[in-house]
């Protein structure tokens, strides 16, 4: 059987895949960001994952204001790197596992979630940054990955409790997939920042490290903020964080801390990072 | 399996008007995402290099041949970004036209708070700005 076996949260900044890709990364401003990702680097290469059920948000740049879906998820067979209009990143296609993603989809619709499944996708740096920060420059990503892309864009985003619920069917999803697979999954964004309007800049490293304190343990706590407190206390774009509630829901009743890492800035963004196991 | 009580469904009315109520922030709620449909297509439009080219070329021909209000398209040409946002725009739509531009998000975003860029990005380096007294119109927390 397929089982959850870790869980990762990251921040997903564009600027992270600039640095990447220009040969950056060990500059004065992104050393510090970078070597707090030192420690998943060796660890991801040890756990070796089959699959990554990749939680993200899309930026305009698969999805426009055509189609709006709250939960999607991809089961192509890959997924090219988007062009967000100054070319593709220089990083491989993203091969999908559309087995297990088509099992996930109809688990999850039979779980009352009512997905939309993409077979034809371009992935933006949502998540190809989650994997050049985990895996560097590889010729080829060493890991399948199911996309699950979640609307933060649009309100109403779904909810904290939403995402804890749907991240616990993935769960079951994954248990009853009949292949011996190691999974991880992560979720991505975040965490606090502002890109619109007189408040933009907002940081609240105090918030962020409550947040990245209740996702250890066996307190569901999280689940149960409010979007408008994301808004107040992590900025507008801070909301992305409800996607990492998804990962954490998936990861069962109780987790472990593994590694931690928090930044302040990278661009207008609080980096936040951090791997879970799980307890049970 | 029990389903814990939480905010799953607020009064759509009270939840609205909470975003209101914090300082120096547009939530792209419905309202304005029904407002700015044609702005924000029109900007995703400059993802395509053949686009770019042509509103390079001529940014008010360009915008003429979209569904959008004079206002929208004053504002567009004069990228007032957070007048863009008052009538409907999404910053990550928006980025497209200020991507076309050259500007980077910290660039562009700054724009928007008064601050030159040097300003806000030494108030980036020295931790954000602080939410203190930013939280809550109302409440002036």
């Amino acid at each position: 059987m397929a089982r959850i076996t870790g869980g990762v949260a990251t921040s997903h900044v564009p600027l992270l895949g600039v640095a990447v890709d220009q040969g950056k990364t060990q500059d004065a401003y992104f050393k510090p960001i970078f070597d707090g990702y030192e420690w998943t680097r060796r660890w991801e290469a040890e756990q070796k994952p089959d699959v990554v059920i990749l939680v993200y948000n899309d930026h305009a740049s698969a999805f426009d204001m055509k189609l709006i879906p709250t939960f999607a998820i991809g089961c192509a067979e890959r997924f090219a790197p988007a062009d967000e209009g100054w070319g593709r990143r220089p990083v491989p296609d993203v091969v999908g596992h559309p087995d297990l993603a088509w099992h996930l989809a109809q688990s999850l619709i039979l779980d009352d979630f009512d997905m939309t499944i993409i077979n034809e996708m371009d992935v933006d740096h949502g998540l190809t940054v989650p994997l050049s920060m985990m895996f560097g420059t590889p010729a080829a990503w060493p890991v399948r990955v199911v996309p699950l892309a979640v609307n933060v864009v649009t309100y109403p985003v779904p909810s904290g409790n939403r995402c804890w619920l749907l991240g616990e069917a993935i769960r079951r999803g994954v248990g009853s997939f009949p292949a011996d697979l190691n999974v991880q999954v992560w979720g991505t964004g975040g965490m606090s920042h502002q890109l619109q309007g007189p408040r933009a800049g907002l940081i609240n490293a105090a918030w962020d490290n409550r947040f990245l304190d209740g996702m250890v343990g066996d307190s569901d706590a999280l689940r149960r903020i409010p979007h408008i407190e994301y808004l107040r206390e992590s900025g507008s774009e801070g909301i992305e964080l409800v996607m990492w509630l998804i990962m954490r829901g998936a990861l069962g009743r109780a987790t472990r801390s593994l590694h931690r890492h928090y930044h302040v800035p990278c661009s207008n963004t609080a980096i936040g990072h951090l791997v879970l196991a799980p307890l049970e | 399996m029990t389903t814990p009580q939480t905010d799953a469904h607020p009064h759509i009315q009270q939840y609205l008007a909470d975003f209101d109520d914090i300082p120096g922030t547009r939530i792209y709620t419905a309202a304005r995402a029904r407002q700015g449909f044609h702005l924000n297509q029109f900007a995703m439009s400059l993802m395509k290099p053949e686009n770019r080219a042509r509103w390079k070329e001529n940014e008010a021909a360009y915008l003429a041949e979209w569904p959008i209000t004079e206002e929208q398209k004053q504002a567009v040409l004069a990228r007032d970004y957070n007048r863009l946002l008052d009538l409907g725009g999404n910053i990550y739509f928006l980025a497209k036209i200020f991507s076309t531009d050259g500007l980077s998000f910290v660039q562009a975003v700054s724009t928007m708070t008064g601050m030159t860029v040097e300003q806000y990005q030494a108030m980036m380096k020295a931790g954000g700005r602080s939410p203190e007294g930013m939280r809550s119109i109302r409440e002036k927390r």
